[in-house]
Order: structure tokens, then sequence, then C-alpha cells
């Protein structure tokens, strides 16, 4: 099998439609980034939320985590594109539903993140900040979150990774990634195989670029805390 | 108030469950699908991690570049990718197509080995040194010691893991659809497409939270067991990883 893939893969269905794929690789990563910003933005309040005295607060950010987290991803993608269209509440466009489903999905990790790394500043931090006369707002702004802010940027990193991946099936939307791009083309040529290949290893290497990336950036900021 | 009742109670207008009730046959099987699907890769995973970490672990350094290599493509991997790769690229060039339920069991397996050759490293090097120093000072072989005294150990704090592996294993499941797996997820648009007008709403509902409440049913049962076995150390720390979990190079 593999000496004949190699005999038959055939390089210029590659560079006929290396702009398309250009293009649908760009839109990928932009998807990811703006869902993951969105995401990161909606975390806060979320975790803010989790965070209330109020247990009916709390309970509302544990049911938003509890639901994101447990529902897969293509089922939030489906329901903002047609279950909400066919109700005629929204339509938004496959880019826009993108965004916001990482960014939905998303923020229920990233509240989680925000979350546990409030809790890895030690206890001890606040008590000193408070006995030496600074108010609860004080020590949270600036002995707390600076610390908890370090410990963020990891897992943060690491959802974004996950994004980049999970962002892979909104072409099956329509919007117009890689993945589009190869299958039109396997509709129209009949060469799937070349596209494919190229958009996989395309992908795999974006995502471990960012996660190389991410434990670089996990083992300086380890380093820089001690 | 009365506006926004108003605007809820017309925004909700026209909603039927019932054409959902009426396929719930199909959508069963379709859930069923789903299952057998998420517990065959799960199944095939657990030897493919292993086989992955003791690669990882191999005295000779080929063996554990290959090892480190594999383990980072597989979680470099998106599953759809994957899916698509396998069902319509390969085939195309001439390789073996296979049906969607082995074709999706088998980009489980290669995906989650990648994922369980971390949790059983972590689970392996979670196991106190002294324990094969002693084995071995009482005169076990090194197979001996790691059949009867490591492997056991690693399994104690691994297992509760799996419940949280699992869940993740049965959302992805949900992406196989694309290849034509007749799994839930796919049931549900079929059907939501048959009535007129289109049921996407109430089908596409209904999947989610059938979706949501196997998940969370598998954590906690997950969770139980992690209380059972007295061992709080891997579960959680395979949560913490988080979504779609990857750790980069040497992570």
């Amino acid at each position: 099998v593999s000496t004949l893939v190699a005999l038959t893969f055939d390089w210029d269905v590659v560079r006929e439609h290396g702009g398309e794929l250009r293009h649908g690789l760009w839109l990928t990563l932009e998807v990811a980034g703006l869902g993951f910003v969105l995401a990161c933005a909606l975390g806060l309040p979320i975790a803010a939320l989790r965070l209330s005295r109020s247990p009916l607060v709390r309970g509302f950010g544990a049911v938003w985590v509890g639901v994101l987290r447990g529902v897969p991803l293509i089922v939030v993608v489906y329901w903002l594109y047609n279950a909400a269209a066919s109700r005629g509440w929204f339509v938004i466009s496959e880019f826009r539903t993108g965004v916001l489903a990482l960014g939905l999905t998303g923020s229920a990790y990233m509240a989680e993140n925000y979350r546990a790394a409030l809790r890895a500043v030690d206890s001890g931090q606040r008590e000193a900040a408070l006995a030496v006369g600074l108010s609860p707002t004080q020590s949270f702004w600036t002995v707390e979150a600076p610390q908890a802010a370090r410990v963020v940027v990891a897992p943060s990193v690491n959802l974004l990774v996950g994004l980049l991946k999970a962002g892979t099936i909104l072409s099956l939307i329509g919007l117009k990634d890689m993945f589009y791009v190869a299958r039109t083309v396997a509709v129209d040529e009949f060469s799937p195989f070349e596209l494919y290949t190229v958009a996989a290893v395309l992908i795999v290497g974006v995502t471990l670029v960012v996660a190389g990336f991410a434990a670089l950036l996990e083992r300086w900021l380890g380093r820089a805390h001690r | 108030v009365s506006g926004w009742v108003g605007a809820l109670v017309a925004a909700g207008r026209g909603i039927d469950f019932g054409p959902v009730w009426d396929q719930r046959d199909n959508l069963v099987r379709g859930l069923f699908v789903d299952l057998q699907v998420a517990v065959g890769g799960l199944v095939l995973s657990i030897p493919g991690g292993l086989l992955l970490a003791s690669l990882r672990r191999s005295g000779s350094w080929p063996l554990r570049v290959a090892g480190f290599t594999l383990v980072q493509l597989l979680r470099g991997a998106a599953l759809y990718v994957m899916a698509v790769w396998f069902f319509y690229g390969l085939p195309a060039a001439g390789g073996p197509k296979f049906d969607p339920v082995p074709t999706g069991i088998l980009v489980i397996t290669l995906l989650y080995s990648g994922y369980l050759s971390e949790v059983f490293r972590a689970g392996l090097a979670a196991v106190p040194r002294g324990q094969t120093e002693a084995a071995q000072a009482v005169g076990l072989g090194r197979t001996t010691t790691f059949v009867s005294v490591t492997l056991p150990q690693t399994v104690r704090i691994v297992l509760p893991a799996m419940g949280n592996v699992f869940a993740d294993i049965v959302k992805d499941t949900a992406i196989l659809s694309v290849i034509g797996l007749n799994d839930l997820m796919r049931e549900s648009l079929r059907w939501a497409q048959f009535y007129r007008p289109f049921r996407y709403f109430e089908f596409i509902t209904v999947a989610g939270l059938v979706y949501l409440v196997l998940v969370v049913a598998v954590t906690q049962a997950g969770r139980l067991l992690e209380r059972r076995t007295g061992d709080a150390g891997s579960a959680s720390l395979y949560r913490r990883r988080g979504f779609l979990r990857i750790r980069g190079a040497g992570a």
C-alpha cells in the first residue's frame, strides 16, 4: 500500500488548490483564536459565579460548566447553526457559529482553569495581605490575582490547542476550511487522498507547534516561580 | 417583565417533541452504536496505551524515540481529521476501506492510546521505587516484578481516571457521524430533516441532553470508583488536564 501511495501522490492537485488550502488553514486559526479569546473573556464571570457565596448563583455557574463540558461540541455547533435557525430565533454565519460554539464550550473549561488557579494560590497569601491591612478587594487584585494569572497560562494554552483541533469539525456546517476544500475537490476531481493528507499534516503541525510552545511556557513560568 | 414573558412564549410556540418520541427506537439504536464504538475504543486503547507507555520507558533509545514521536503525533491529531482521512482519504489512494463502526473504533483507539499512554506513564511513575527495589531484593525477576508488583498498583492508581476517559470518548463518538456511523447524532439529524417543518431544535436538543446525561453518569461512576479505591490522585489529575487534553512535547 505504501509504495502505491507514494507513487500516486499527486502534488499537482495540492499545488492547484494551494491558495484555497492556505485560506482554509487561516480560517481554522482565526476561528480557534477568536473562540479562545471569547472563552477567556466569558470564563471570568463564570468563574466568579462559581465562587459566589449564594448557592443559587453558584448553582447557575455549576450548571453552565457542567452542561457545556458534558455536551459534545458538535451538538453545540448544530444547535447554534440549525436548531436556532429552524425555530426562527437567529441565523448566524458559519464563521460566527464556530467562534460562538468554541467560545461557549471553551468558557466552561476556562472558568475551571481560573478557579483552579485561584485555589492554587496559598491561602496564607491572602491572610498575610489582610494582616498587613489590605482590604479583601486589594488583596485579590494585587496579591492573589497576579499569582493565579501565572498558574492559569499553561492550561489555557492547552485549551487553545484543544479548540484548534475541535474546530476542524466546522467544515461540517460549511465553513470553508481546509477540510471543506478537500471534500469539495474530492467530489469534483475524485482525488481526496492528497488534499486530506496535506490538510491533516498541516493541522497536526500547527497543533504540535502550539503545544510545544505551551510546554516551553509552562517550564519557563515554573522556573520563574521558584 | 410581561414583555419578556411574551417574547419567551412566542419563541417557544410550535415546539413539538412528538416527532422525537415517535423516533425513539431509532435514537436508542443510535445511542447503542455510540456506546458500542466507545466501549470498543476504550477496551482497545488500554493495551495500546500500555504498549506506547512501555515503549517510552524502554531501555533502547530508538524505541523511546519512536514511542515519543507516536504519542506526540497521536495527541496532535484531531479525531475528525483522522476519521475522514481513514474513511475517505486512504481508500481513495488504494488503501483498505472498513465500515464506519470498525473505522470509528480504530480512530478512537489510536487517539486514546496516545492519551492513555500518558495516564499510564504517570501511573507507573507514581508507584514508589522502593516497591521495585524491594521486589528485586527478595529475588523476583524483572518480569515478575512488573506483572505482580508494579502493574497491580498502577491499575489501582489509573482505574478511576477511566471514568473521565470514557466520558470523553462518548462525547467524541458524536463526531463519527461524519463517516456515516449511524449513531445518535446522525439519526437525530436525519430524522430532524424528515419532518416539515424541520425539527432540528427538538432532535438536537434531545441528543444533547442524552449525551449530557450519559457523560455525567459516567463521570460520576468514575468518581465513585475513585472514592472506593481510596485514591484521589489520578482522576482529578486527568480532569485537571482539561478539554481534549494535550500537553506539549515532553510535558
